[in-house]
């Protein structure tokens, strides 16, 4: 049916001079006639001659005289060409966009077999993940209540963590009749469901639920701070801590008037400010992604100039802290391989990383030591 | 390059390579990080991110030789006096080495690396300022574990320099906070940077009235401080190559990794990820000189002039521009001298 209508519509033309005919055979004889004079085609194709030396395929349009491509008939022009062609035609031919281009797409052919367990799964798996991509971030606050909500009750769904669509789910009366019903940001009562059924976290096809937690190093979306439940394996680095308070600031320095100031070797590093960003035990060797403090106020580079490269196009990060969360410079790496009981020490709270510098400064004293 | 017209006519200032400068020997093993010369003496500190800081003694002509080593993974540097170095780096603290005892110990303290070091001769004495990634600035006296005083800034610092009474620190979106160090703990001015890409470098200008910015988007800014000079505020494109040597559309566009002013003349240096260095004039808007070292390497990391301003240290190494792919084992890491003659750094008559 669409073939038939397409071919009122768009009847074969040459590639060559744009015309159309009736149908293909007398294309072909139009084109023997008045492009692929005697000899000529066949000089390359028979004789392999070199096309550089070849007379121009006569009465073509310009840029459409040469060898290069090759045309019989209908078979053989670039694609580009014939969605250009089909375009103009719309245009000519009054029609809306794409009422050429779309009938001739093929039905996408459906089996009528039933599918298999395995098949429906995997698709239904794609159908969630395809709408996961779609979701759109939640207020953070109502996310992390949200999945205390659900952490609160006792079930085995790995999902129950993950990130929920911001929908605010209806009550479910078929839950726990009688309970008051379970908005998201209110704390279950208190041994209000004493065995009661979990809730059903992930009803197949819901909207908005990614199968899982994203692995480490995906991406957090921009004012989705993932809730603690999915928090990568690393401490988070030091950026993302909150702001060091403003110390108690000092009016204008009380300046001391001697130059070489000398502090004994043995100070000891302010306790208070030394957290190091160390990887937890058992995977020493990966530093923890770069993080924004803000992602809300992520950089994006402007646009550029057509045709121009950006060598250095990430907006986010220097070169530098790049190359600092590389492994091999990673510094926290350092400090911690090299005692193994500061490693077990590094935890990511911030108390029990002071050992970790004391003992690093101790060690490269040493080593300049040595090298003097 | 529409603000530097005389860029063509002074060819004759032009090296095609830099062949006649001097290599430092013993050169490190990795990437170089920064460099820095002393400012009362002939050494020059280079920060590798092999963990280790060398300071050499460059002599007159340039010939070099390795004085200290100490372990430090350092990201910058500023000499304290005649022999002590101070570096800030990767692991969070600032550290002061002394030449003499070859004694290391640590001054300051952040919550990430420290990106910037300053040593400040103020006419009320010295002080340490350090700049972190942690969002903050802060000064150390060096007598007392604790800061004398911090300062929150709006992101994490890229890039501070200072020509006292001026400080200008560059940080990560943009952001430039211009201190006045008579009142240094709140900052004298916030502004967008000049330049729409991320900033790489700030440099104040000797005479304190304001400074030059690198952007990684190959341009510099000349910016003033004083609202009444804004009339002389400007930007150039710099370190682009063309795609192909036929065409001049000069549509590759790299980093300005480094600014150095003249410490006499007041003329700058800059260096970038292109694997050039040009020496400029703000004033007349003309470039002085060019220094290609591409037939060496990809890209000019950080420089230095000496105290005097007759040696030029540049590097040649890589800059993690283009991630950790471009880290191969054959890149070079050298440290050049560049013996300045006076053409080449002094400032031209102004042609408007």
């Amino acid at each position: 049916m669409a073939k038939k209508k397409n071919k009122q519509l768009l009847r074969p033309w040459c590639w060559y001079c744009e015309r159309e005919f009736e149908d293909e055979k007398v294309l072909m004889q139009h084109q023997k006639a008045k492009h692929f004079k005697c000899g000529m085609f066949h000089i390359q194709q028979v004789h392999k001659l070199e096309p550089e030396n070849l007379p121009r395929i006569e009465n073509a349009l310009p840029g459409r005289d040469g060898y290069e491509v090759e045309i019989f008939g209908m078979e053989g022009i670039p694609v580009p060409d014939v969605a250009d062609y089909k375009r103009r035609k719309e245009i000519e031919l009054g029609l809306t966009a794409g009422s050429i281009t779309q009938p001739q797409a093929k039905r996408p052919k459906t089996e009528s077999r039933t599918l298999s367990e395995d098949e429906l799964r995997a698709q239904l798996e794609a159908h969630k993940a395809l709408m996961g991509a779609h979701e759109t971030p939640a207020p953070a606050a109502a996310d992390t209540n949200q999945s205390s909500v659900y952490a609160a009750t006792p079930q085995t769904y790995v999902t129950s963590t993950a990130p929920n669509p911001p929908v605010p789910i209806p009550p479910l009366p078929m839950m726990h009749p009688g309970a008051p019903p379970a908005f998201p940001g209110m704390p279950p009562p208190p041994g209000a469901f004493p065995g009661a059924p979990p809730f059903p976290p992930s009803i197949p096809g819901m909207p908005g639920l990614p199968p899982g937690p994203p692995p480490p190093g995906f991406p957090v979306l921009p004012g989705f701070p993932p809730p603690p439940g999915m928090m990568p394996p690393f401490p988070p680095p030091p950026g993302m801590l909150s702001p060091f308070p403003p110390h108690g600031i000092t009016p204008p320095f009380p300046l001391p008037s001697m130059t070489p100031p000398v502090i004994p070797s043995s100070t000891p590093a302010p306790p208070s400010l030394s957290v190091t960003p160390t990887p937890v035990p058992g995977q020493p060797t990966i530093p923890p992604p770069l993080t924004l403090p803000n992602p809300a106020l992520a950089q994006t580079n402007p646009e550029l100039k057509k045709r121009t490269v950006l060598k250095y196009s990430e907006p986010n990060f220097s070169p530098d802290e790049v190359r600092g969360r590389h492994p091999k410079y990673y510094v926290a790496k350092d400090t911690s391989s090299s005692t193994p009981e500061a490693k077990a020490d590094a935890a990511p709270e911030a108390g029990a990383a002071v050992a970790a510098p004391e003992e690093a400064r101790g060690k490269k004293r040493a080593r300049a030591e040595d090298f003097l | 390059m529409a603000f530097y017209p005389g860029a063509s006519s002074t060819s004759a200032n032009v090296s095609s390579t830099a062949e006649k400068d001097v290599e430092v020997t013993d050169s490190p093993p990795d990437s170089i990080s920064s460099l820095s010369f002393c400012p009362v003496a002939d050494f020059l500190a280079v920060g590798c991110w092999d963990n280790n800081v060398r300071i050499y003694e460059v002599g007159a002509n340039g010939q070099t030789q390795g004085k200290a080593m100490y372990g430090h993974q350092a990201l910058c540097f500023q000499f304290a006096g005649i022999s002590k170095v101070i570096s800030g780096g990767g692991d969070n603290a600032a550290r002061l080495y002394d030449i003499q005892t070859g004694q290391s110990q640590q001054v300051a303290q952040h919550d990430a690396p420290v990106k910037v070091v300053k040593w400040l001769e103020t006419p009320q004495g010295s002080i340490l300022v350090t700049g972190s990634w942690d969002k903050t600035i802060k000064y150390w006296d060096m007598r007392t574990a604790n800061p004398v005083s911090t300062v929150q800034l709006l992101e994490r610092c890229y890039t501070l320099d200072v020509s006292y009474p001026l400080m200008v620190v560059g940080t990560a979106e943009r952001h430039v906070q211009i201190f006045n160090l008579t009142n240094p703990t709140t900052p004298y001015k916030t502004m967008p940077s000049p330049l729409k890409w991320q900033t790489r470098v700030i440099s104040c200008f000797p005479n304190s009235t304001g400074f030059a910015m690198g952007s990684v988007e190959g341009r510099v800014a000349i910016q003033y401080v004083d609202e009444k000079d804004s009339q002389n505020n400007f930007s150039f494109k710099c370190h682009r190559r063309d795609q192909s040597p036929a065409s001049k559309d000069q549509s590759l566009v790299y980093a300005v990794n480094d600014i150095n002013f003249h410490p006499i003349h007041g003329t700058f240096s800059t260096c970038g990820s292109d694997g050039t260095i040009n020496f400029w004039d703000k004033d007349s808007r003309t470039r002085l000189k060019s220094i290609y070292l591409r037939p060496m390497s990809r890209s000019g990391s950080s420089s230095a002039f000496n105290r005097s301003g007759t040696i030029f240290a540049y590097t040649v190494s890589y800059d993690w521009s283009k991630g950790h792919s471009g880290n191969t084992p054959g890149h070079p890491n050298k440290i050049m001298l560049h013996a300045i003659k006076d053409d080449e750094v002094k400032k031209r008559a102004q042609k408007r």
